[in-house]
């Protein structure tokens, strides 16, 4: 556990001293705050599931400019090599770079919550789906962060690690389209592995146990094959 | 041991034994395998087939505590350049396993031993190429390894820098062992105990420096 605080410790100096955190951070802010206003005049309902969506599309073209220096930059400067060479578990190294990250985006959400307030403020918002919908935000976060990672380290090149992170979780989205033109029993593989459809009924406020189980299963297989990757000597 | 890449054999059947306190020289020209098999001291590759021994621990049955021995230089020098110097010698020496009272003590040990006094709270992307190889060999040496590791130690520096780094090897002779690789004669020459050659990711031959006057016209002899 010491390795995992000093990882996480140069981690976080990586992610926070860098101003692609600070600029991603920005711009999802910047673009909620023009469609919260934007729903909330145009509505005048207090109701933040338009708002969640958005976080939900935000998060899947965002995030990959995140992770994708992860393992593609330590790859290229030929740091990984100092790393992979220290007497350190490759699954510290994976999980240090995943709490980095996903603690930058939980930080941003936390900034988002600015919303919730104005709405608790001004109306009587519903919180219970307010609550799920956070909560599939955070699941789905993880997801994203951990495909990302894996992604990263399968290249040194930064510009297709995010191509790759935003193509599987774009494939993920859409698995449902897909889906109804498969032949069975493929159909309803497919069907399951979709985002969106784990993603929807938690927003709306109904949690699902399948729902959280997809979600960090998914996380877990991702963060698995990123170690796998890098034990691959 | 070997290591292959699919077909391509990269490592063939290398079989060879450093002694403790020496300073290997290993000279082969570009793509001999020289970095393949410091990759595989290193731990940064497992062998193919074979066995790797590294200071009495097996480096794929106990691969971390033979990383733990290990002092290691990547022929690219690489550092974190978003840290100061002091910070990412800290930083490998927890990494290695160092207390924090230690790392303080490796930190400004290392920082005298290879005079970074002038550049410790700078950040290391602002760092020549000199400061950079000194600070790359710096973190090598923070945990005080039993065997360092150096990849080309001299590439890129000029001819005093060149001059520093072969002092500072020679420095660490006895205390520690040093294996490093070199694709130019007169390094390995003026630096090493003993010497191997690598062409085509064969072990030619070795020697010790003391038997070989002509080092240039036994490496010929052979390639």
């Amino acid at each position: 556990m010491r390795m995992l605080g000093v990882l996480l410790r140069k981690e976080l100096l990586a992610t926070f001293g860098s101003p692609i955190g600070y600029t991603v951070a920005a711009v999802f802010l910047l673009v909620l705050g023009y469609t919260f206003s934007l729903t909330l005049f145009a509505t005048k309902v207090a109701n933040l599931i338009y708002i969640l969506h958005q976080m939900y599309v935000l998060t899947i073209l965002l995030v990959p400019a995140l992770t994708m220096r992860a393992f593609a930059e330590e790859r290229r400067n030929d740091t990984l090599e100092l790393l992979l060479t220290a007497p350190v578990g490759e699954i510290w190294i994976v999980v240090a770079k995943f709490l980095a990250v996903y603690g930058l985006v939980l930080a941003m959400y936390c900034g988002a919550f600015v919303y919730v307030g104005v709405l608790e403020t001004y109306g009587t918002p519903d919180w219970g789906p307010i609550g799920s919908g956070y909560l599939a935000l955070i699941c789905h976060a993880a997801l994203i962060v951990a495909i990302g990672l894996l992604m990263s380290s399968l290249t040194e090149n930064q510009v297709v690690a995010a191509a790759l992170t935003l193509g599987a979780s774009l494939m993920l989205w859409f698995a449902d389209s897909v889906a109804y033109l498969l032949p069975a029993p493929v159909d309803s593989v497919v069907l399951n592995l979709s985002l969106i459809g784990h993603f929807r009924p938690m927003v709306t406020g109904s949690v699902f146990v399948s729902d959280i189980g997809y979600f960090v299963s998914g996380t877990l297989l991702a963060l698995f094959l990123t170690t796998r990757r890098l034990a691959e000597r | 041991m070997s290591k292959r890449y699919g077909s391509t054999v990269a490592l063939a059947s290398l079989d060879l034994e450093i002694e403790r306190g020496e300073v290997f020289g290993l000279l082969g020209p570009n793509g001999s395998g020289k970095t393949t098999f410091i990759r595989l001291l290193s731990g940064y590759l497992l062998p193919t087939d074979g066995r790797l021994e590294i200071c009495g621990c097996d480096a794929v049955e106990q691969s971390l505590e033979a990383r733990r021995r290990i002092g290691y230089v990547p022929e690219a020098a690489p550092v974190y350049g978003y840290m100061r110097v002091r910070e990412f010698l800290a930083f490998m020496a927890r990494l290695r396993g160092l207390g924090e009272r230690a790392v303080r003590e490796a930190v400004d040990r290392v920082i005298a031993a290879l005079a970074l006094e002038p550049v410790a709270d700078r950040p290391t992307r602002t760092l020549s190429r000199g400061f950079r190889q000194r600070t790359a060999i710096a973190q090598a040496l923070v945990h005080d390894p039993e065997l360092l590791i150096l990849d080309e130690p001299a590439n890129g520096l000029d001819p005093r820098q060149i001059i520093e780094i072969r002092a500072l090897i020679r420095g660490l002779a006895g205390r520690h062992t040093v294996l490093m690789s070199s694709h130019v004669l007169g390094e390995v020459a003026r630096t090493a105990d003993r010497v191997g050659i690598l062409l085509d990711g064969r072990l030619r031959g070795v020697r010790a420096m003391a038997d070989t006057p002509d080092l240039e016209e036994w490496f010929l002899s052979l390639a």
